[in-house]
Order: structure tokens, then C-alpha cells, then sequence
């Protein structure tokens, strides 16, 4: 176990390192250059070369890199050029926005999914699962940002039932009571979640449906039934506990893709987190910001998959470590 | 659009529900006698009309110029036709460049369908070839080969794009096809290494070793063909993946280039109009959405099909 | 059954809740309302000489005061017609000196009062080199600003030129020494002050949520007046759509420009709105590489011969492309020429006809004529055939891509179209890449700078290397003349020899139009900076909606 654990370190710190360089040399490869202006003024290239010898852009390319390596090691990720601040500031403020819609959206999908899913199951081939299998196909397949689009269009503009986008409302003030703000952030939070949720959901739902079909197979469940314990026990709590390994070793690979890869619903939506941050960073060519996040992203990855390989081992005892 | 056109638009549907069920009856006479996986691939539900959408849309996409009566860029009158609802002249409304919609829907399921299926088969080839040769060789090859997909997957894939459309000035259809298909191969040679993996112990293989065959030339004719099945059902979802990412690149402004029409940049360019004139993004969507399901359940149906062990979700 | 129970109770909390906007304070008289304002992207500092973009320039104008503004005429000449601000009063004490006396009245955020060592401490900070200031070209007739006495401060120039008082006063707010003579120059451009900056104007700034929001509240005892509107929240879109859906779902009060005629329409469609157009600073023009894509040592093979250029000009129906892509919101103008500078659409510049016969008679003349029938003209086996580079980030531009790559091809032209992330189409563009781009800009009031940097011959944004000694020499003569008529006079013959050399196809000079809540009365907007007179804009108290009575 212990070796499996060092190897499994080494192994992803030469993932993350390889991650770093290539996103590094890659941004700064980009055509273009930070410092722009945003809008169309006149530029005045002795002012953009002199910021970019201000933050060190006119060294040769492996100097800023292992300049780069150098602050990191410190634990500095460097000053943004877009918000004239230090990296470390900017994620602070956009990964707390990203984990609520991350995790309200994951919350979303596995409540639903694990449900419909056990469901599905529970009436196997009948004409309920045949419709929710229909439909989950039909939500499977729709453009995440199309689904996003028509929620907004439906939801926010057409019936003004929810705010078109933004995380909370800039007007309400401190001294409002928490019910107040909790209330106008899960406003603001159900339309993003939902698409994410939702869309995720479905898939969620078709990997149960098999899980339960297989756990119901087994031989403890026809135990159960002649125990005579009723149905809905016999699914719904002997059966899925079985059934959920494949779900929970799901959240510790999904959670990084949810977190860096929210980008569509993040920019619909107008949610500050951290996909829109990198999407920004990189049209902006904002490299400090760029090659964080990769870094983050490259952490949480490789982090959420050991975590799920160790819940899989310590779930099910057939399972030892694997060769890595 | 003349009366010949809605004629040949007709055709083309019937032809697709035409082909679907004589795919059904073919398979059906040679499932009696052998009860072999075609039977019970189109047996399964919904495959006939995922099949006949398939069809539909690969016949659009292949006799474009006889169903549309515009070219896909022409600019019918940039003043007052711009944005116009659905009509018998425009059956599917025109955009915001004054271009009908129904031609560029038609002319769209050529690069949408190209794009996808040839990064597709660009990256199930990758896959394959490297799942196949970490899976047989072992040992450090595998090692060094499954640390570069460990690197791949461990970036989400929309910030490599990303990243990669930043390094180019020009972005050529081709190199769209190989950007997409250079980050889509991860996950298909895990899948195929895992294959490999337990078909290398089995007798057959050992046997052809034994006689003497070089390595390759066994992964080639003996290993390869036995993991055909789940790589052909990954493929089928391969290409649906990469239409919702082409779509995607699209929506966020690196894609397809103007004025070429593929579905992901008409909605990307509806997107402004979609509470004034919704037909502009919702079509392009919706035909997303038909083939995208179709292959899903398709991939479904021939994974049924082919491996009988494994329930389909 | 419990799940359905649970959910249900959530969802009655969440709409008992909802409603109830806080502490409400009934808000009486004329010193009322929040405004809720939408900016597009995100500002990067709050510390004025580090940055020009417009979106921090609006928020920082309303915390710093310059000396003294322009008028609402917009006039950049002379030293009449401006609104004092800082400076109560000036003088010329000789032909090269100008002597301001502050007012005494003006205090900074934190109590201290205004004096002239803050004049001086700004202007040596926006000219300092280590702060990299975008402003420092502008400043540089400018030779020293000297505090005479505490209230009195002297701007001594290099030489007289028309709008020395307008460069004296327009580019430099005036910064607080005694809060950042402490922080080293060289730090300027990420200093903390630039996110809590102190300043002297009528706004203070009270929170700033990264990414979110940034909210300002009024100084009641700003020395020219309380500003009427007592919040100014400003929150911050990805894009022009979703800033537009904000303001037409009523979750917005203002927004600066709504470009595109679909959001023209939306926004008149909206109940609640009212719209109020002024003149544009931007045109768009298609400028021409007249130097090898790639190589400016050799001219374009294209666009190296004016007939050429002047013949695709005359195909392309702009009046048609500017109501297709703005729909009545913009003008093609006879020049270079955005609508702010509106004395010099002056009648004898003309705009070149849309006449695609004669387009195509002088391509024949100069032998391009389709000898392989593609339909493409061709000429000793150069095929008319380039590219146009837009950028992704600009819908209007994109869309007169599309309409001039089909009308150039009714003439035997192809144009391939290259949509170009924001930073490579301004390298390309710098590096001379490229064939064919559309260029916007957004004009200063005063066209001295503008047009120099544009269309002056080695100007630092003349990408297009266009260079014709006859209209330098013209440019300078009408920047440097004594009197406005001799200006007028000068830049007149400096457009129309700049029309006859055809470097470009001036495509539109937009019009602004901003949407403004109804309830906000007394709107004054400045073409150049559209929030410049926020302070003196009104909400009557008897239109109050939920928004104005949420006490921060």
C-alpha cells in the first residue's frame, strides 16, 4: 500500500510538472500579447513595451520559465495582467464561486441520477423506463451552452421568474437578513446548477440503471425476497448500497471537470468562477493566470482520480492496488 | 423553395425510412438462421429511427445542392430579409445575414458530420494504436505511454483547445479535424489497453507468437480485431462527442470559420437573436441533438449487439 | 413522499424570502436612488495614470476630478467653453504659461484639503517613465507644472499650439501626494490603491466584489454640488448579449451603448426604458495593406495600385452594409471622421458613389479581367483574390465581413475572411500580416493625436503603411494653425487628399445609444466619456422603485 501510495505521488507530480511547461511554452507561444487595450483605442507600443519589460516579458523564454519555477517553489503564482493583482487573490475569489456551482450541480446529479437510476431499474423494461430512458437519452445529447441559452431565454427573459445570470444581486445591501441573501443566492444559483446538474444527471441515471440491474441479479437480493422483506426495501436499501460504488468513485473524477470545465455555463450564466477566469486569461493572454490554473487543474485531477482508486479499494474488498 | 425541392426533400426522408427497415429485414432473415448480433441489434428499441435519422442526415449532407435552393452564403437582402420567420419561401427562416436557414442546415450537416467523423477515426487510430502497443509491449512502454494519457486527461479538454486555437492566426478546417482529434484519443487507449491486456494471455495469441510472427504483425492480425467491438462502440460515441465539442469551440468563437456553415457557429451567431428570431439557433440545435442521440443510440444498440454479457444502460 | 414534503417546504422559504429586499429606508427629496450601471468586462485599476480603458475611466472619473472638463460643445480649442472643476479659475500669465488657482473648497476623501503640490506630485507621476503610463505621450508639450503657492499651480509649455489648455487639463487627474508618494513608482501598475483608491469627487468607493459588482456612494458634501443619485452600482457583463437581457429583464438601469439594431430593438421594446442616442466617438474603417503581407520592403500586389483600391470602394454598398449592421444608428462618413467631430463633416468631403459598373470598368482598364472563368478577376496570373482579418470579439465588424466578401464577389473579387482572436489580430496587425482588416477606434475629442497616429506616415497605428508626405504636411499645418478657421481650412485639404490616395474604405461612424431607466432624469451625456456628468442626473423621489429603497 505504501509503495502504491509513493509511486502514485511521484506519478503525479510528474504529471502536474509536465502539465505546468506545456501550458507555460504553450500561452506564451500565443500569438499576441497581453496589455492590450479592451477597447478599440489606439495602441501605443512604447507603453505595451515597457509593461512588458515591467513584468519580465522581454526575457528569453527559458529564463522566465525557470524564474517562474523559482516563484512557485515560494509559493508565488505571480501578479495577473488583466486585474493588476496577485494570482493567488484572483483564484481565491473565483474557485469559492466555482465549488458552490461545482458541488450544487454534482448534488444535482447524483440525487437525480442515483434516483432515477434505482427507479429505472426498480421498473425495468416497462413503459416508465422506457420513457425516462427516452428522456435521459434526449437530455444526454443536448449542447450544454444550447440548454443554458433556452433556460435563460425561458426562465429569466421571457418569464422573469429568475435572474438572467450573475451570482448574486449587486443592490442588496449588508445589512439585509441571511434569509434574504440565501435566498436571492439560490436564485441566482438554480439555473446554472440545474444545466449542469441536469445534463449530468442523465448520464448518471444510465450508469445506475445498469448497476442496479446487476446488483438486483445477485444472489443476496433473492435472499432478501424470500426473507420477505418488501420491494421497495429490498431496492431501495439493500440493493443500491451495492449499486453505488461506480456512483461515488464517479464524484472524485468528476468534480476537476466540473471545476475547470464549467467554462459554457460560466459565460452564459455570467458566473465569476473559475472556468470563465481561464477562459478570460487565456483570450486576455494572461499568463501567470493561464499557467495557475492548469497547475490547479492538473492537481485536482490527479488528486480526484487517487482519491477515487482509494474509495474503490477501501469499498470493495476484491479490489487491491492496482498496477498503476 | 420551389415545389421540386420540397419533392426532393420528401424523397429523402422516405429513403431514409426506407433504408432503416430493409437494414431491419436484411438483418432479420440472417438473425432467424443464425440468431447472430444483427438480430438483435435492430431489434433493439428506437434503433430504426436512429438509424433512419442517420441516414437522413448523411443523404442531406451528401446531395446538399439538390435540396437547398440557395448557396449557403448567399446574402439574399441584407436590409429586408434579414431575421425572417419561417415561410413557405424560407421554410426555415433566414439569419441575420439574410441567408436561409434550411440551406445552411444542409450544407452545415457536411462539416459538422465531416469534422466529427474524421477526428473521430484520427483519434480511435491513435487509440487504438497506442492502447494496443502499451497493452502487448508492457512494461516501460506502457509505463511511458500511459504517463502521456495520464498528461492528456489530465487537462479538460476545452483549455487545450482553447489553448491550441490561441497558437494559430488561421484556423483551416483541417486543422480543426486535427486538434480535435489530437485530444480525443486518451480515453480510447485506456479502453483498448485494457482489452489487450487480458486478449494477450489467451491461447491464440500465445499460439501465433509461437509461430513467429513479429509483434505487430500479431496485434494486427490477432489482437486488434478481437477488441473491434468496444472500439467500434466508442467510436459511435466518438463522433457524437466531438460534434458537441466542435459545437462548443464554435459557441466560444474558435471553430469553423466564416462563412463556411457548420451547426455549432450558426448557433454561436444566432445567439444574440435568440429571443427575436430563435429558428436561427434552435434548428442548428435541434439537428445537434437528432444526431448526437441517434449515435448514442446506436453506440447502445451495437453494444447490446455485440457483447451480449454486458447490459446497456 | 419526505423528499417531495422537504423540497416543497424549501421552496416556500425561498419565496417568502425572496421578496424581502432588507432594511428599507423610505428615501425623501431630491438626493435619492441607485443606480444600477453595466459595464462590459472588468476594470483592471482604479489608479488613473496606469490605465485608459474606458470601462476604469468611467468608474475612476467619478472619485478623481481633473482641473477643469470640456463643455458640452465638445470644443478641444482655445481655453473657452470648459467646466472648471478643480481650478476655480486660470490665466495666461504669458503666451506659455498657464496659471490655475484651485479651489479651496475641495477636500480629498480622508478630510485633507486639495493644494497645488498634488497638481505637481500627478504630474510627475503620469510623465514618470517607471509608471508606464498611456497618457505620458499626450502630457509631452508639457514641460514642468510648478505649485506656486498652496492654491495656485503654473503649467509652463514647450511651444503654443490650439489646444494647450486642453492638454493641460483633459488627460491627468489629480492624485492625493500624501497618500501615494509613499508607494515606489515602479509598483503603480498593481498597487493596492488601484482596487481601494481615495479621491476628491463627488463618489467614494464603498465595496468591490472581483468580478461581480463595484458599488460607489455619493460624497454629501462634494463641493459643487451633492450628487443626486446616492449609489452607483456598476455590475460587470461577459458580453454585449447578456448585458442587454440584464437591462431588458429589468435587473439593470443603464448601459452605455447598444450597438447592434436587434439590441436597439429589445431595449425600445422594454417598457421600462428610454433611449437616448448621442454622437459616436468610433468609425470603422477597411484598411488596405498598401505594403506585401509579410514584407513591407515591396508594395501589395493588390493594393499597391490606388485604381484598385479606389474600384472596390466604389463596389461596396456602404449606406446598405450600415443599415443592415446598425439599422438607422450610424452614418458613413466622407472621411476617416467619427461623429464627435462634427465640424468636420464638412460638405465639401463627398462620399465615394456605390457604382459597381464603374467599379468593374476601371478593374478592366487596369487589366484585371476572369481569363479562367472561375469567377474571379485575374491579372498576368495574380488571381483578385485576399483576405479580410476581423476580430471575434467584434459582432458588427464580422457582420460587414460577410456582407463585403458576397458584394466584392458580385465584381470578380474574392475575400477570404480570417476571424482572429483579439490578440492576434493586433499583432497581425502591428506586424503587417495581413492583406485586408477592419480597424475601429475610438476617437479622442481632439483629432490632432488621432489622426496623426492613424494615417501619418510611419504613425504608431497605421498598420497599413500608408504614407503621403502632401497629407502629413497638411495634418500638421491644421494641428499647429493659429485660429479654428485656419484648422478647419487645413483639415479639410488634409481629408480630401487623404479620399483621393483611397488607403482605406471608411465603412461607419456609429451612432451611441444608450438605455437609461426612465425614472432617471436630467441626463446630460458627453460624447467622449458617457458617465462624465453622472453627479448632475436625477431620480425624482416620486418614482422610487425596490432598487433605490434598499438602504445599503
Amino acid at each position: 500500500m505504501a509503495t502504491w501510495l509513493l509511486r502514485r505521488l511521484a506519478a503525479a507530480l510528474a504529471i502536474v510538472f509536465a502539465v505546468v511547461t506545456l501550458s507555460f511554452i504553450a500561452i506564451h507561444l500565443a500569438p499576441g500579447t497581453p496589455f492590450l487595450p479592451g477597447d478599440e483605442r489606439a495602441v501605443d507600443p512604447a507603453v505595451v513595451a515597457a509593461l512588458r519589460a515591467r513584468f519580465g516579458l522581454d526575457q528569453p523564454l527559458p529564463v522566465q520559465f525557470v524564474r517562474y519555477l523559482g516563484a512557485l517553489g515560494h509559493g508565488d503564482l505571480g501578479l495577473s495582467f488583466s486585474q493588476r493583482r496577485p494570482v493567488a487573490q484572483a483564484l481565491a475569489d473565483a474557485v469559492p464561486n466555482t465549488l458552490l456551482l461545482a458541488g450544487t450541480a454534482l448534488a444535482v446529479d447524483l440525487l437525480l441520477g442515483l434516483t432515477l437510476g434505482t427507479y429505472q431499474a426498480s421498473r425495468a423494461r416497462r413503459r416508465v423506463d422506457a420513457a425516462i430512458r427516452a428522456a435521459t437519452l434526449t437530455l444526454y445529447s443536448l449542447p450544454v451552452f444550447w440548454l443554458a441559452l433556452v433556460l435563460l431565454l425561458v426562465f429569466g427573459e421571457r418569464l422573469h421568474w429568475l435572474p438572467v445570470g450573475g451570482i448574486r444581486d449587486p443592490v442588496l445591501s449588508d445589512s439585509a437578513p441571511f434569509a434574504a441573501h440565501l435566498a436571492d443566492r439560490l436564485r441566482h444559483l438554480i439555473l446554472p446548477a440545474l444545466t449542469l446538474g441536469v445534463v449530468g444527471a442523465a448520464g448518471t441515471a444510465r450508469y445506475q440503471r445498469a448497476a442496479m440491474l446487476e446488483a438486483l441479479n445477485q444472489e443476496f437480493v433473492r435472499a432478501a425476497r424470500a426473507k420477505g422483506l418488501s420491494e421497495r426495501r429490498v431496492v431501495w436499501l439493500h440493493a443500491l448500497r451495492n449499486a453505488l460504488l461506480p456512483a461515488i468513485t464517479m464524484v472524485g473524477l468528476a468534480l476537476p471537470f466540473l471545476l475547470t470545465g464549467a467554462v459554457l455555463v460560466e459565460t452564459v450564466f455570467a458566473w465569476p468562477g473559475m472556468g470563465k477566469l481561464t477562459a478570460d486569461a487565456i483570450a486576455a493572454r494572461d499568463y501567470p493566470v493561464v499557467t495557475a490554473t492548469a497547475l490547479l487543474a492538473s492537481v485536482l485531477v490527479v488528486t480526484g482520480s487517487a482519491l477515487a482508486d482509494l474509495l474503490y479499494m477501501a469499498a470493495d474488498p476484491r479490489v487491491r492496488a492496482p498496477d498503476a | 423553395m420551389s415545389g421540386a425541392r420540397w419533392f426532393a426533400v420528401l424523397a429523402v426522408i422516405a429513403w431514409s425510412a426506407l433504408a432503416a427497415l430493409v437494414l431491419r429485414q436484411r438483418f432479420e432473415r440472417r438473425g432467424a438462421d443464425h440468431r447472430g448480433p444483427g438480430r438483435r441489434f435492430v431489434r433493439a428499441r428506437g434503433t430504426l429511427i436512429a438509424v433512419g435519422i442517420l441516414v437522413f442526415f448523411a443523404t442531406v449532407a451528401l446531395v446538399a445542392p439538390l435540396l437547398t435552393p440557395y448557396r449557403p452564403s448567399l446574402q439574399l437582402d441584407i436590409v429586408r430579409l434579414q431575421n425572417a420567420p419561417p415561410s413557405w419561401g424560407h421554410p426555415l427562416g433566414t439569419d441575420l445575414y439574410s441567408r436561409d436557414t434550411w440551406s445552411r442546415i444542409a450544407y452545415g450537416a457536411r462539416v459538422s458530420l465531416s469534422v466529427g467523423t474524421l477526428a473521430m477515426l484520427l483519434a480511435a487510430t491513435l487509440g487504438a494504436l497506442v492502447g494496443a502497443a502499451a497493452g502487448y509491449f508492457r512494461r516501460w512502454t506502457d509505463a511511458v505511454l500511459m504517463r502521456l494519457v495520464d498528461v492528456g486527461l489530465a487537462i479538460p479538454r476545452i483549455f487545450i483547445l482553447l489553448v491550441a486555437a490561441a497558437l494559430t492566426t488561421h484556423l483551416p478546417l483541417a486543422t480543426l479535424v486535427l486538434m480535435l482529434g489530437l485530444t480525443s484519443w486518451f480515453a480510447t487507449s485506456r479502453l483498448v489497453r485494457a482489452e489487450v491486456l487480458s486478449i494477450r494471455e489467451r491461447d491464440f495469441v500465445a499460439s501465433a507468437r509461437a509461430l513467429g510472427g513479429g509483434a505487430w504483425r500479431v496485434i494486427f492480425r490477432h489482437v486488434l480485431p478481437n477488441v473491434a467491438a468496444p472500439l467500434i462502440v466508442s467510436m459511435a460515441l466518438g463522433i457524437a462527442q466531438v460534434m458537441l465539442l466542435e459545437a462548443a469551440l464554435s459557441f466560444l468563437g474558435v471553430g469553423v470559420q466564416p462563412p463556411t456553415p457548420s451547426w455549432g457557429n450558426m448557433i454561436a451567431e444566432g445567439r444574440d437573436q435568440l429571443a427575436t428570431a430563435p429558428w436561427t439557433t434552435i434548428f442548428p440545435g435541434l439537428a445537434i441533438v437528432l444526431v448526437v442521440m441517434a449515435l448514442n443510440t446506436v453506440a447502445d444498440a451495437l453494444r447490446d449487439a455485440l457483447d451480449p454479457r454486458q447490459e446497456t444502460p | 413522499m419526505r423528499i417531495a414534503t422537504w423540497v416543497f417546504l424549501l421552496f416556500l422559504t425561498l419565496g417568502a424570502t425572496a421578496s424581502s429586499g432588507g432594511g428599507r429606508v423610505d428615501c425623501a427629496g431630491d438626493y435619492c436612488g441607485t443606480l444600477l450601471i453595466l459595464g462590459i468586462g472588468q476594470p483592471t485599476s482604479l489608479l488613473p495614470p496606469v490605465t485608459d480603458q474606458k470601462l476604469d475611466s468611467d468608474i475612476f472619473d467619478q472619485i478623481f476630478l481633473k482641473l477643469a472638463d470640456i463643455g458640452p460643445a465638445g470644443s478641444t480649442l482655445g481655453d473657452s467653453g470648459f467646466e472648471p472643476l478643480l481650478a476655480q479659475r486660470w490665466r495666461w500669465a504669458d503666451p506659455l504659461t498657464l496659471v490655475f488657482s484651485l479651489d479651496p473648497r475641495a477636500r480629498w476623501q480622508d478630510g485633507r484639503p486639495v493644494r497645488a503640490r498634488d497638481v505637481a506630485f500627478s504630474f510627475a507621476a503620469y510623465t514618470d517613465s517607471t509608471v508606464v503610463s498611456p497618457y505620458r505621450a499626450s502630457l509631452r508639450h508639457i514641460a514642468a507644472v510648478v505649485a506656486r503657492d498652496s492654491l495656485t499651480v503654473a503649467f509652463a509649455f514647450r511651444d503654443r499650439y490650439p489646444e494647450m489648455f486642453y492638454d493641460a487639463v483633459y488627460h491627468m487627474r489629480i492624485l492625493p501626494e500624501h497618500l501615494l508618494s509613499a508607494v515606489p513608482r515602479s509598483q503603480w501598475t498593481t498597487a493596492a490603491f488601484g482596487r481601494a483608491p481615495v479621491g476628491d469627487g463627488p463618489y467614494r468607493l464603498v465595496a468591490w466584489k472581483e468580478g461581480e459588482s463595484l458599488e460607489l456612494a455619493a460624497d454629501s458634501t462634494f463641493f459643487l454640488g451633492r450628487p443626486h443619485i446616492r449609489r452607483l452600482i456598476w455590475r460587470f457583463a461577459t458580453d454585449f448579449s447578456a448585458a442587454v437581457t440584464q437591462l431588458v429583464a429589468g435587473e439593470a438601469d443603464a448601459l452605455q451603448v447598444l450597438l447592434s439594431p436587434t439590441n436597439v430593438a429589445r431595449a425600445r421594446a422594454a417598457a421600462q426604458l428610454a433611449l437616448y442616442p448621442y454622437s459616436g466617438t468610433v468609425y470603422s474603417y477597411l484598411g488596405y495593406n498598401l505594403r506585401a503581407n509579410g514584407d513591407s520592403t515591396r508594395p501589395h500586389p493588390l493594393f499597391g495600385d490606388p485604381d484598385v483600391r479606389r474600384a472596390l470602394i466604389l463596389a461596396t454598398d456602404r449606406a446598405a452594409m450600415a443599415q443592415s449592421v446598425f439599422a438607422g444608428t450610424a452614418k458613413v462618413p466622407p472621411a476617416p471622421i467619427p461623429q464627435a467631430w462634427s465640424w468636420l463633416w464638412l460638405p465639401e468631403l463627398t462620399v465615394p458613389p456605390y457604382d459597381t459598373l464603374q467599379a468593374s470598368r476601371i478593374l478592366e482598364r487596369r487589366g484585371w479581367r476572369d481569363t479562367d472563368g472561375d469567377g474571379i478577376r485575374d491579372h498576368n496570373g495574380v488571381r483578385l483574390s485576399f483576405h479580410l482579418m476581423v476580430p471575434v470579439t467584434s459582432g458588427s465588424r464580422r457582420m460587414y465581413a460577410r456582407l463585403i466578401q458576397e458584394q466584392l464577389r458580385a465584381i470578380g473579387a474574392e475575400v477570404v475572411i480570417d476571424e482572429v482572436d483579439a490578440g492576434a489580430f493586433s499583432e497581425r496587425s502591428r506586424a503587417g500580416t495581413f492583406d485586408t482588416a477592419i480597424q475601429s477606434w475610438s476617437a479622442d475629442p481632439s483629432p490632432s493625436s488621432g489622426v496623426a497616429q492613424l494615417w501619418e506616415t510611419g504613425g504608431g497605428s497605421n498598420y497599413g503603411h500608408y504614407a503621403d508626405p502632401a497629407f502629413d504636411s497638411l495634418v500638421e499645418r491644421a494641428v499647429s494653425a493659429p485660429d479654428r478657421a485656419g484648422a478647419i481650412d487645413a483639415w479639410r485639404r488634409a481629408f480630401q487628399t487623404l479620399n483621393q490616395d483611397a488607403p482605406a474604405i471608411v465603412l461607419n461612424a456609429a451612432d451611441n445609444v444608450a438605455a437609461l431607466h426612465r425614472r432617471v432624469t436630467h441626463v446630460r451625456i458627453r460624447p467622449d466619456a458617457w458617465a462624465a456628468l453622472i453627479r448632475t442626473w436625477r431620480i425624482a423621489p416620486d418614482q422610487l422603485i425596490d432598487r433605490d429603497r434598499a438602504e445599503r
